[in-house]
């Protein structure tokens, strides 16, 4: 028996609980269908959540799941631009048409969909991202030079949690467009998603003690993005949350992240969000998101 | 004795490929590592760590490289940072921050160093005035600056255990810098 399991049309942070509501208990033990040919949207967040999907279910053993591909020629144009297909495709049956990706010129994707595994996948993510950061963030945001650095640098850190905590691999991509809805104006989002342990199992032996009863995957997040805790004795250790935070303060960004049944996000005043939100749906591993927007004329 | 390490040749010889980005944290590590062997063949007592060519400088680097190095190098050489670009010293000073150390980083095309990371203001302020009047005793700190000698001889004794200056008799010196 094949369960079928909805793309959202709109897919984002936003929609993603549906999305993961849709996997039931994890691993799920039927075949899964993820079915797309509605989606009119999906954000880098959405993007990689599906890959992250069809990894977790990839580790677990499970038979490959399928992908019906977006109906809307726009939508898979754009998807395979931002180079989903081409990672998808080692992890679910693809059906339906997909188109090759094409580059023309200055793009909104700043950084296709791709893998992180080990240290030196983080290595080219940042060389890659460089030039066009820049031409995004100081160009088309108006924020400081040094700007596209500490970009950079929450990337490198983001990614970095991954090869360090997960346990597996993960995926990270880098977009600019506008926010419409919520903000108005144009953002650059950076998402990053693994299949991984988790923060709560990456924290518990050194962490949960202290939280006795509240340990979990809120209580864990709390402590990674609130409290700069890492699950290594290291000193050192915890840092890199607490520089993109800072400087997200500064520039009006939001970062949340979600993880197992939890999902605590630093929220910007133009954000509605509520700030942790917990016995949500549960997905494997951890996802990421930092919105940087563009920032308003009075603040340049 | 001065001794110059290219943080970039290092840099490119740890990762085997031409990057010029300071990032993650093994890549920090042996960095650190291949510092350390060549210090270890060198009777150097100061350090100039040369950051010249390299684009980015993450928190993970930042900490291996730097602040594992001073941490680990508290009673060995005196170390000093040049070629940072003014956008570099912000990861620095955060995880030098985060672990109270402080180094002395030249800015390029300056023999000026300024402190980065984690000094009381007092300290901060004696460093300034040995740099532009060479070494000082106590007397003639609080001569220069009108403090009393218990404030400067406090100032002077941070500025020592975080081997920002170097007191040879009665004097102390500000870390050499060329």
């Amino acid at each position: 028996m094949t369960r079928v399991i909805e793309v959202p049309s709109h897919f984002d942070d936003r929609s993603f609980d549906s999305f993961a509501e849709g996997f039931k208990d994890w691993p799920p033990e039927e075949k899964l269908l993820l079915d797309a040919r509605s989606t009119q949207w999906a954000s880098p967040y959405g993007l990689i959540g599906i890959l992250t999907a069809g990894q977790a279910l990839a580790e677990a053993r499970r038979e490959k799941p399928l992908l019906t591909v977006p109906i809307s020629d726009d939508v898979k144009r754009y998807w395979a631009r931002a180079g989903f297909f081409q990672q998808a495709a080692e992890l679910f049956e693809l059906h339906g048409k997909v188109p090759r990706a094409t580059t023309t010129g200055p793009s909104d994707v700043l950084l296709d969909v791709t893998p992180v595994r080990a240290s030196e996948d983080v290595h080219s993510v940042v060389d890659k991202i460089s030039e066009g950061a820049s031409r995004i963030l100081h160009g088309e945001l108006g924020l400081e030079m040094k700007a596209t650095l500490r970009f950079s640098m929450a990337l490198s850190e983001a990614c970095q949690n991954i090869v360090e905590h997960a346990g597996t691999g993960g995926w990270v991509a880098v977009q600019a467009y506008t926010f419409r809805r919520r903000l108005g104006r144009r953002v650059v989002v950076i998402a990053v998603s693994d299949a991984g342990i988790g923060f709560r199992r990456s924290l518990e032996s050194t962490h949960a003690k202290r939280f006795g009863e509240r340990w979990g995957d809120g209580a864990a997040l709390e402590a990674a993005l609130i409290q700069g805790v890492s699950r290594f004795r290291d000193p050192g250790r915890g840092q890199g949350l607490a520089f993109i935070k800072r400087f997200l303060d500064q520039w009006e960004g939001k970062i949340s992240i979600r993880s197992g049944t939890a999902r605590l996000a630093i929220i910007p005043p133009w954000d509605e969000d509520v700030p942790l939100t917990d016995r949500l749906p549960y997905f494997p591993g951890a996802q990421v998101q930092i919105i940087i927007p563009a920032q308003q004329a009075e603040a340049r | 004795m001065i001794q110059t390490i290219s943080i970039g040749h290092l840099l490119r010889e740890a990762v085997a490929a031409p990057y010029r980005n300071l990032v993650t944290r093994p890549t920090g590590a042996a960095v650190r590592t291949r510092i350390e062997e060549t210090l270890a063949r060198s009777n150097c007592r100061t350090a100039m760590l040369d950051f010249t060519g390299i684009e980015l400088v993450d928190l993970s680097c930042a900490d291996e490289v730097v602040a594992k190095l001073l941490l680990a190098a508290r009673n060995a050489c005196f170390f000093v940072l040049q070629g940072l670009r003014e956008d570099h010293h912000e990861a620095i000073d955060h995880v030098l921050t985060h672990h109270r150390l402080a180094v002395a980083a030249v800015p390029p095309g300056s023999r000026e160093p300024r402190l980065l990371g984690w000094v009381r203001s007092d300290a901060r302020e004696a460093f300034a005035c040995l740099c532009e009047q060479g070494p000082l005793g106590v007397g003639g700190l609080s001569g220069s600056l009108g403090w009393l000698e218990s404030r400067s001889r406090e100032a002077l004794m941070e500025l020592t255990l975080h081997r920002l200056v170097h007191p040879i008799g009665e004097l102390y010196h500000p870390v050499p810098t060329v």
